[in-house]
């Protein structure tokens, strides 16, 4: 039976100008999706790019090429990523005045 | 025992309750998050953003992976780039004899290696805690390690006996919460006064074995030691308060760090046994 683990990298965590989750180490996993979950009514008018990053090491960082759109009044976005390596973390920007609530899961498996 | 070369690192009590090594997963370790109703907002502040436990193969960006104690992964449990910051790993069961009890555990750690300095003080400290209850108390045993204050060493060991303050949450009257883990209330363990290998250079990083014993029985320390040091704990006091409602013969066990600078603080849990004598 393969491992999976579901894990809770932001939550309730309110997202402003340039955001990263939290770095998580992956390099027992092959599969993983990140799902994104607004907390609060939106806060922001334009659907948000959020870039999947990688990293040898947890310090330097570098876009894994897979991008999936934040959408106002759009409870959940995912987006499934394989081959990532060590570490996985994602990056975006909001407007400047413009906020989002989030919990963000990374559910991976073996 | 001697047949088991990874149990023979151990010398637990008869009864082994269970034995996680981390490379079949977090074998029931998960976060810590604070109670609440009806929003997550109800959480007391310091609750809010306890850190997640991870499973690593620790890896330098100098020297690639090192694995853990034994095999290639370990569990992590990583803070936020900020001086106060928490990460919680906790498992949680039910004990179903109050006898003597003992909790062992290989453990390493480090502040995340994002500079090329020692920063042998940048992580301010590492614990762990039980959290049982009988018919009549609520006993929290706690004990950390203070590694460092303001990028001043410390090196000695701690528990804490006073109970903090309940506090209502939500409207229900149905629940409470305290939040036990904060800075204030340590106490130095007497004669615990020890320096850990921390080891030459941030990417370098040594196992240390940790022992803890206790009886559910007195609700009491009987036993803590910490790589060659054995320390009397016969006089210290676990934090406890009246049974609550909903955690009868509750046995929980949890261990955590905090960082002391503007760098994630990192601690890593090889292996973790705990054992009983039931009769």
């Amino acid at each position: 039976m393969r491992q999976s683990h579901t894990a809770v990298v932001e939550r309730n965590v309110e997202w402003t100008g340039h955001f990263f989750t939290e770095p998580y180490e992956t390099s027992w996993a092959t599969e993983a999706i990140f799902f994104v979950r607004q907390l609060d009514a939106d806060r922001f008018s334009t659907p948000i790019p959020l870039c999947v990053q990688i990293s040898p090491d947890g310090i330097h960082w570098c876009d894994e090429g897979t991008e999936f759109p934040l959408t106002p009044n759009a409870e959940l976005s995912w987006a499934r990523v394989g081959h990532f390596g060590g570490w996985l973390r994602l990056r975006g920007e909001l407007p400047t005045d413009q906020t989002i609530r989030v919990i963000v899961y990374l559910q991976l498996k073996e | 025992m001697s047949a088991h070369p990874d149990l023979s690192r151990f010398d637990p009590l008869p009864n082994i309750l269970f034995y996680d090594d981390f490379d079949r997963g977090l074998q029931g370790w998960t976060g810590l998050i604070g109670n609440y109703e009806d929003s997550l907002d109800s959480i007391l502040p310091p609750y809010r953003d306890l850190r997640p436990p991870m499973l690593p193969n620790s890896s330098a960006w100098d020297t690639g992976s090192s694995g853990s104690l034994s095999g290639t992964y370990a569990m992590k449990l990583a803070t936020r780039p900020q001086p106060g910051s928490l990460a919680v790993g906790i498992k949680r069961l039910t004990y179903r004899h109050q006898g003597p009890i003992q909790l062992e555990a290989y453990f390493t750690f480090k502040p995340e290696a994002s500079e090329l300095r020692l920063s042998e003080t940048d992580v301010h400290s590492i614990g762990v805690l039980f959290d049982l209850q009988d018919d009549q108390r609520r006993v929290m045993p706690h004990l950390h390690y203070l590694n460092a204050v303001d990028g001043v060493q410390q090196g000695r060991w701690q528990f804490k006996s006073r109970q903090p303050q309940f506090r209502d949450i939500g409207g229900t009257g149905k629940t409470v919460s305290h939040f036990h883990l904060g800075e204030e209330g340590w106490e130095d363990l007497p004669g615990g006064g020890q320096l850990l290998c921390y080891n030459e250079i941030a990417t370098k990083q040594n196992w240390h074995y940790l022992k803890v014993g206790l009886d559910l029985k007195s609700m009491t320390f009987t036993t803590f030691q910490c790589n060659d040091h054995l320390f009397d704990v016969s006089a210290v006091e676990p934090m406890t308060m009246p049974a609550m409602a909903n955690l009868w013969c509750m046995l929980n066990v949890a261990f955590w760090v905090r960082a002391g600078s503007q760098k994630r603080s990192f601690l890593c849990l090889d292996s973790a046994l705990l054992s009983a004598v039931i009769p």
